[in-house]
């Protein structure tokens, strides 16, 4: 959601506060602001609006906070009374999916040219000028959050149906997409023609510069029938965005005045019909009975009552009435969340955490042999791998799909951990990784008859099958070892009742960008040497940058020579070819 | 092409192998660029079912490099004295086994958390709509669904886990019958996301929640703080404001002052100059309610966030599928 500064003044005209403070109140009361720039003289802020709040997905709603936050008295439009004729329009509604629709019908009106204050409001706001009925329609949804439409009664007559789909196949959008529609699609059509969807307009009423006569309308439907409609037609438009969240019927006369006011101001014309207004059920504000004892209940902070007061008197509640423009309060920690929102949640104190209790402990058993597992297999010199639960179809006649993964290839939920270490192993051998030694515990997943289950397992991996063996033995586990992998079902083994987890400084992990290059070299030595000393030493002339391990592979004694041969194999990382044998030659003066 | 019969070979081969050197070129007839194993991958093209060859050509690759690998340490020279050289004894630094990053992370949590008397907690990562969506408070079709776009495994009643917030509706019932509660759970949470450099179909998330009488926003807050100062050091910079979230009320959201621009705006926080941490807030009373706790009596808070990208920049790591089946790895002596 865009914000022009000042535009925002229209409704909050005391409003004073410099840019970067109002975008950090937004953001604090809940409006987060991503950021704020200057274009030409104006200054745009760009927010996330959250979906409970479809009031704030325009200027009135947003005002509407400030006006409380900032204590500033909120000024709407000065919107003069409509002067209708009293010929209805023939409008009908057919479906019970319509809250409230409010239209009127306008004639010889001019539609050449829109002001240039409204092209470079919506340019601003990243919409392209098309003529003025259009563009106030566009305005008025940016400033109320409440889509509005115009229809060329040349093109559709009079008579308009907001009804579900009657048996239309398809569908032109404004934009000259074609839809394809089923039975559960909202639609303003004639008794001929598909005119518009709920939330866009069509080809067959558009308005263009040469339209004269229109019928304006402001309508809020159902909005899980919006959503279920843009998201089976695959079309998110500004109007749907707002639509598909609960809106203020009761808002809709203001917005539409300030509408009709504006459009016979630009373009001119006259009303020549009365105003149908549809709202079989009026929305009437909830009563919810609130304390405000509530407020220190569950913040612990003593927010004055005069603040509370004045409060709940800025935002229209009175003795628990929350007004209908804003449904996402629904109980009584909704109302205190309000005015701690406008107190500031940046005042709780930071200092004074929970501190020690002995409440039951709840750990499951399997978490605790986890942890033991994987700090044995640390010692044990294995590194743990994380790999993907998605794979390709498995073997396993049992193995779960995943129904809509954006992931083509990767369908299926694993069976083995064994399956993703083998790829996990594929990537180390390109990488040239040297005697690669890892595990993953993690879940497996089966599908028996209709019943979905999961366990955790356990995937070694050890370049040496023996070793590997060996160190199953020392765990005291048992597996089938196939190509230097086994794999173990934790679930089947016995628990211990407590295991705290060993934590020591985090030790960094790397993310291996290039194959690792392995090059050997030989030392001649007249005495004999502690190898690790060698090591060392070696280590710190080549530097930790570019040294992923160095291994003396031998060490003869030459009893003709005298002398003693060690040969080391050193990997390098982190560098190309060029660098790495630079290096090593230089690090055992093989010039 | 009998692969088993190439494999026996093998074995006979290594059998007289003797020294490094004849090993090596063993590996090089088998493994070498112009080896065995390259030539027979090079005729999976030509073969009638190129997939199932493929496979089997892998298993064998896979085989002759294990076969090759465990001689070099059976026969090894380094052991066995050459006349008229005599071998002594091969080092190396000693190699250090490594937990992953985000073990580590959650490591570190789960010990702050144990301290204040948190039990851990896991639950299962294939749920129901009830549990991930109805429990938390989000009604069928209601637009919050669209804040995650979910896996499903059959939709709309079986689905993969969206939020740790999931593993909170199994502990509330769980748990209901032995109040006050408290407990801390690492998750793998699962979205409909294309993989690339920034975006995952699976990742971490980390929960804490407690249940007790007149537990208050003070004790969130303060605990939250006390999470980030233990990850991210005591000068963490960490402001509290407004956010909204279907399963709490209020909801809270921290957001952590950018620790590459220090707040001044800067590309890794999209000029904002705060990082969003995640989300907080006091447990919903109608969460409570569909637990079967009374909000009445009881009333708690749930916090979370994600792991990867503080521990991406932990480490330096510049794309997220590094974490999971990536290029992940550690320097084997420290």
């Amino acid at each position: 959601m865009k914000l022009i500064y000042s535009h925002l003044k229209h409704f909050l005209p005391d409003l004073s506060v410099p840019p970067h403070q109002l975008r950090d109140d937004l953001t604090l009361i809940g409006h987060f602001c991503n950021f704020y720039e200057k274009i030409g003289k104006e200054i745009i802020f760009d927010l996330d609006i959250k979906v409970n709040r479809g009031d704030c997905l325009g200027y009135y709603g947003l005002a509407k906070d400030l006006s409380v936050l900032y204590d500033l008295k909120l000024k709407n439009a000065d919107i003069l009374p409509l002067q209708t004729t009293s010929t209805p329009l023939p409008i009908q509604v057919t479906t019970d999916t319509v809250t409230r629709i409010q239209a009127l019908k306008i004639t010889s009106l001019k539609n050449t040219s829109s002001p240039t204050w409204l092209k470079n409001f919506l340019k601003l706001h990243g919409l392209h000028s098309i003529n003025p009925v259009v563009d106030l329609t566009n305005y008025i949804m940016l400033l109320y959050s409440i889509p509005t439409h115009a229809f060329d009664t040349h093109k559709s007559g009079d008579h308009l149906i907001w009804q579900l789909n009657p048996g239309y196949q398809e569908f032109v959008t404004l934009d000259k997409s074609k839809l394809t529609l089923d039975k559960s699609i909202l639609m303003i059509n004639n008794p001929t023609q598909a005119l518009s969807l709920s939330f866009w307009g069509g080809q067959n009423a558009a308005i263009d510069s040469q339209s004269q006569e229109v019928i304006l309308e402001m309508a809020i439907y159902n909005p899980t029938t919006v959503r279920q409609n843009h998201r089976l037609l695959r079309s998110q438009t500004e109007a749907a965005t707002r639509l598909e969240k609960q809106l203020d019927p009761n808002l809709i006369p203001l917005a539409f005045s300030h509408l009709v006011n504006l459009v016979l101001d630009i373009c001119g014309g006259q009303i020549s019909s009365q105003l149908f207004d549809y709202y079989p059920h009026v929305k009437k504000p909830l009563k919810i009975d609130f304390s405000p004892d509530l407020v220190f209940k569950i913040s612990a902070l003593k927010v004055p009552n005069t603040f509370i007061k004045k409060t709940l008197k800025k935002l229209d509640i009175h003795q628990g009435l929350i007004p209908t423009l804003r449904p996402d309060i629904t109980n009584p920690e909704g109302i205190a969340n309000e005015i701690l929102r406008f107190w500031g949640y940046q005042n709780i104190p930071v200092n004074q955490p929970l501190s020690y209790k002995k409440v039951t402990d709840i750990t499951p058993k399997i978490l605790y042999t986890i942890d033991t597992l994987k700090d044995q297999l640390k010692q044990l010199g294995y590194d743990e791998v994380l790999t993907w639960p998605l794979v390709s179809k498995p073997s396993d006649q049992n193995a779960v799909q995943t129904q809509n993964s954006i992931n083509s290839e990767y369908t299926y939920l694993r069976t083995s951990l064994i399956d993703t270490l083998k790829l996990q192993l594929d990537n180390y051998r390109r990488l040239k990784l040297p005697q690669p030694q890892f595990f993953e515990i993690g879940k497996i997943y089966f599908k028996t008859g209709s019943k979905y289950s999961e366990k955790y397992a356990l995937g070694l991996y050890h370049h040496n099958p023996q070793i590997l063996k060996n160190d199953l033995r020392t765990l005291g586990l048992k597996s089938q070892i196939e190509n230097s992998f086994a794999q173990i079902i934790l679930d089947n083994l016995k628990h211990p009742d407590f295991y705290q987890a060993k934590f020591s400084p985090q030790t960094p992990a790397i993310e291996l960008n290039s194959q690792i290059i392995t090059l050997d070299a030989n030392l001649l030595l007249d005495t004999k040497v502690n190898p690790q000393t060698l090591l060392e030493k070696y280590k710190k002339i080549i530097g930790p940058q570019i040294l992923w391990n160095i291994t003396i592979t031998d060490i003869y004694h030459d009893q003709k020579l005298g002398k003693y041969r060690y040969t080391f194999q050193v990997n390098y990382y982190n560098c190309n070819d060029k660098i790495a044998k630079k290096t090593h030659l230089s690090a055992f003066n093989l010039l | 092409m009998d692969l088993k019969k190439l494999l026996q070979k093998l074995k006979d081969k290594l059998n007289l192998v003797a020294n490094q050197t004849e090993l090596k070129s063993v590996r090089i007839e088998y493994l070498g660029r112009q080896g065995i194993v390259n030539s027979l991958f090079s005729q999976i093209k030509n073969h009638p079912d190129p997939k199932s060859f493929g496979q089997e050509l892998n298993a064998f690759k896979q085989a002759v490099e294990s076969l090759i690998e465990s001689h070099k340490i059976k026969d090894s020279p380094i052991n066995t004295p050459t006349s008229p050289k005599t071998s002594l004894l091969a080092a190396t630094l000693a190699k250090v086994g490594h937990l992953h990053p985000l073990t580590q992370t959650e490591r570190q949590l789960n010990q702050l958390f144990q301290k204040l008397g948190f039990s851990l907690y896991e639950a299962p990562d294939i749920v129901t709509d009830d549990y991930n969506f109805d429990r938390l408070n989000v009604p069928a079709d209601h637009p919050a669904r669209d804040m995650q776009d979910t896996l499903y495994i059959q939709e709309p009643k079986y689905l993969l886990r969206t939020q740790t917030s999931t593993i909170e509706s199994y502990l509330l019932e769980t748990a209901k019958k032995s109040l006050p509660l408290r407990a801390a759970f690492a998750g793998t949470v699962y979205r409909n996301e294309k993989v690339n450099r920034s975006n995952h179909f699976a990742f971490r998330q980390y929960q804490a929640v407690v249940v007790d009488k007149n537990v208050t926003l003070k004790d969130l807050i303060g605990t939250m703080d006390l999470m980030f100062k233990t990850l991210y050091g005591s000068k963490v910079i960490v402001r509290y404001r407004a956010k909204y979230y279907p399963e709490v009320e209020p909801g809270i959201g921290p957001d952590m002052q950018c620790f590459s621009c220090h707040g001044q705006g800067c590309p890794l926080c999209k000029f904002a100059g705060w990082i969003e941490m995640g989300g907080s807030g006091m447990i919903h009373p109608n969460v409570l309610k569909k637990a079967g706790i009374d909000p009445k009596k009881w009333n708690g808070f749930a916090f979370g966030m994600g792991l990867d990208r503080w521990t991406m920049a932990q480490n330096n790591i510049q794309d997220i599928r590094t974490l999971m089946g990536g290029n992940l790895s550690y320097l084997p002596y420290k």
